[in-house]
């Protein structure tokens, strides 16, 4: 399950107020996420949870779930 | 052995030449990369040949493939041509693409460009097979050559029948379909010939002083020309070594293309403009680590406007990575010219010049003085070899050097006409020359390129046409029709356009205001379009032109210019 904290950031990187996001969603059903903006919504996530991804971590991410694992991962490290 | 007179022949030259040294790298994050050498690509394409061959495509036919990073695309491609059919490129939909505007886009572009055949992959079946039931349509069958076992032997005497028909095509015939850039049904299909290509490919190496010693790199996709023919038709007909990497890889790690810069020592890349500043600002410091560009002889900026800050964001992170300042070069071209017109020249620092911009948008070149506000032009190069350009006015008549008009062109290895689109071609060419759209000037023999003639909108290199994105915003409800438009607005930080509509609206609460954005936003995704920023307007707000329409220019102008307190944006 995807934490209100992690829709929260991915939400306002994305200047939207409210829109569902789930484990299964994918960046292409987000209004703004392109591949432009990945990037800039990888940053937030890594500022506000003062984590690190590498390139390939990124590259593996399928959904907004695999993202929710990768930032439990390194917190819980 | 002669001069190559086809695309095959080189191909086969290089094979016998060159066998062993690496043809295509095909790039693969975190994998080895996969290599093709001269010999085994060539033999991979016979195979392919075979099978094309067996699906009943004959010469002349059109291919269109859509196939995703591969690396068995490559040897495709060259077994299509062996067969005298014409291969094509088209991209393959991004997965926020509705599949019904993917469907319509490819039926428009199969009506102009003649498609006769479409190769792609097993997951668009249900979104292509209907094309080929509905009557009238132009397009015969679909095929999935990734699905072919490569692995069977040849049979000699049907590659043997295949090799006649690749010797009786002629280098006037035509070898390969592309599009200019744009988005759904909209693109222009452009035929060129295999002389065109190959007098193309030497005139382009002597241009850029290229040596046996040259690799390329890119990360381009291959359905635009600069990745298709810069970074895949020249070094393969060349005998040089070019590098691929997965665009969709690339702008998810951009570290991509250093890593395989330094692990290949690459010379050569050709990128659009706002991947110098993707490159400095988007990769983490602690990947760097190990990264040196001491190997690159020219990256070369092209397909949309130069930015001076790009290059210098670019040299303040990759100079301490050994990257020479000397190596950024630039290009002025298109794919009606198969690629380029104007190159820098290589190994010189690049002419900037500082200008009135107020001077400027009046049509006069002018250098800044102390109360000038500045613009500054970045030089695109002098003419290559068999090219011819004339700066025109709106009448087309020359102009002399310092004065802004339209770039028009002439070269050896100029299309004829765009592809079953006499219309089109009437509107842009005249006498032997083809008029770009593009506005820019010259001067010292050198061109610069300042705007366009048409709204297009360029991002990140890929032109979009605000009239595919007006169309599909006007269909909402709560937008009064007719009263939409788009226009890019620059974005500084990342050196290139963003996609903004206006819309006029009745509704007037902040909550209607705010649903109806998010309908605007998701109208765009549905033809792979990111709106970036989207105003509202009450009624009667907007400019028209003289012929009754909202006027984009007059607009874009009102809305980034003044804070009116009747316009909501986000």
């Amino acid at each position: 399950m995807i934490t209100d904290e992690l829709k929260k950031v991915i939400l306002k990187q994305l200047n939207l107020d409210e829109f569902e996001i789930n484990d299964e969603t994918t960046a292409p059903e987000v209004p703004g996420w392109d591949s432009l903006s990945h990037v800039n919504i990888i940053v937030a996530v890594e500022e506000h949870f003062k984590v690190k991804f590498k390139s390939m971590e990124v590259l593996k991410l399928k959904n907004v779930g695999d993202l929710q694992r990768l930032v439990d991962s390194k917190l819980s490290k | 052995m002669d001069k190559p007179n086809t695309l095959w022949n080189a191909w086969k030259r290089n094979a016998e030449s060159e066998p062993g040294r690496d043809a295509i790298v095909h790039w693969i994050a975190g994998e080895e990369p996969f290599r093709w050498t001269f010999k085994s690509i060539f033999e991979a394409a016979k195979k392919f040949s075979s099978f094309i061959h067996n699906c009943g495509i004959k010469k002349g036919e059109v291919c269109a493939i859509i196939i995703r990073h591969n690396a068995n695309l490559y040897p495709l491609y060259m077994g299509i041509s062996r067969t005298g059919a014409l291969p094509a490129i088209l991209a393959y939909p991004n997965p926020r693409l509705h599949p019904d505007k993917f469907r319509q886009g490819l039926e428009g572009m199969a009506q102009r460009s003649g498609l006769d055949y479409i190769l792609t992959e097993r997951e668009l079946e249900p979104i292509i097979r209907p094309l080929i039931e509905k009557p009238g349509s132009t397009i015969r069958n679909v095929f999935f050559p990734l699905e072919w076992d490569l692995t069977k032997p040849a049979d000699e005497s049907l590659d043997e029948e295949i090799e006649s028909i690749a010797g009786s095509v002629k280098e006037t015939d035509y070898f390969l379909v592309q599009h200019s850039s744009g988005t759904t049904g909209l693109q222009k299909p452009i035929a060129i010939t295999h002389k065109a290509l190959l007098e193309h490919v030497d005139i382009c190496n002597e241009a850029l002083k290229v040596t046996g010693q040259d690799k390329v790199v890119s990360w381009l996709p291959l359905y635009h020309d600069m990745g298709l023919i810069g970074a895949f038709h020249i070094p393969l007909a060349s005998g040089l070594t070019s590098i691929h990497i997965s665009p969709f890889e690339w702008i998810l790690a951009p570290v991509l293309l250093v890593e395989a810069i330094t692990k290949e020592k690459a010379t050569m890349c050709y990128m659009p403009n706002f991947a110098y500043n993707f490159l400095a600002e988007k990769i983490p410091a602690e990947e760097l680590e190990g990264i040196d560009l001491g190997s690159m002889r020219l990256l070369i900026n092209g397909a949309e406007p130069i930015r001076s800050e790009s290059h210098e964001k670019f040299l303040d992170q990759f100079v301490k990575y050994n990257f020479n300042p000397l190596a950024l070069a630039s290009v002025y071209g298109m794919a009606e010219l198969t690629l380029a017109l104007t190159y820098s020249e290589p190994g010189k620092p690049l002419t900037t010049l500082r200008l009135d911009r107020n001077k400027l948008s009046e049509g006069r070149v002018k250098f800044a003085d102390e109360n000038s506000v500045i613009r500054t032009c970045i030089s695109c190069g002098k003419l290559i070899k068999g090219a011819d350009a004339r700066i025109v006015d709106v009448n087309r008549r020359e102009l002399p050097d310092g004065f802004v008009g339209e770039i028009s062109v002439k070269s050896v290895s100029m299309f004829e006409g765009y592809r079953n689109y006499p219309e089109k071609t009437a509107e842009v060419m005249q006498d032997g020359w083809y008029f770009t759209g593009d506005y820019g000037f010259k001067i010292n023999d050198e061109f610069y390129v300042i705007g366009r003639k048409k709204d297009i909108i360029i991002v990140a290199g890929k032109n979009l046409y605000p009239e595919d994105i007006e169309e599909t915003v006007n269909q909402l409800e709560g937008i009064i029709p007719g009263r939409v438009i788009a226009f890019g607005e620059e974005d500084p930080e990342l050196g290139t356009e963003k996609v903004s509509v206006v819309a006029e609206t009745k509704l007037e609460s902040e909550k209607e205001k705010n649903v109806l954005r998010v309908e605007i936003l998701k109208a765009g995704m549905s033809i792979d379009v990111n709106i970036n920023k989207v105003y509202l307007a009450p009624p009667r707000w907007l400019i028209k032109s003289s012929a009754g329409k909202p006027s984009r220019k007059a607009n874009k102008e009102r809305l980034i210019s003044g804070e009116d307190p009747l316009i909501w944006s986000r």
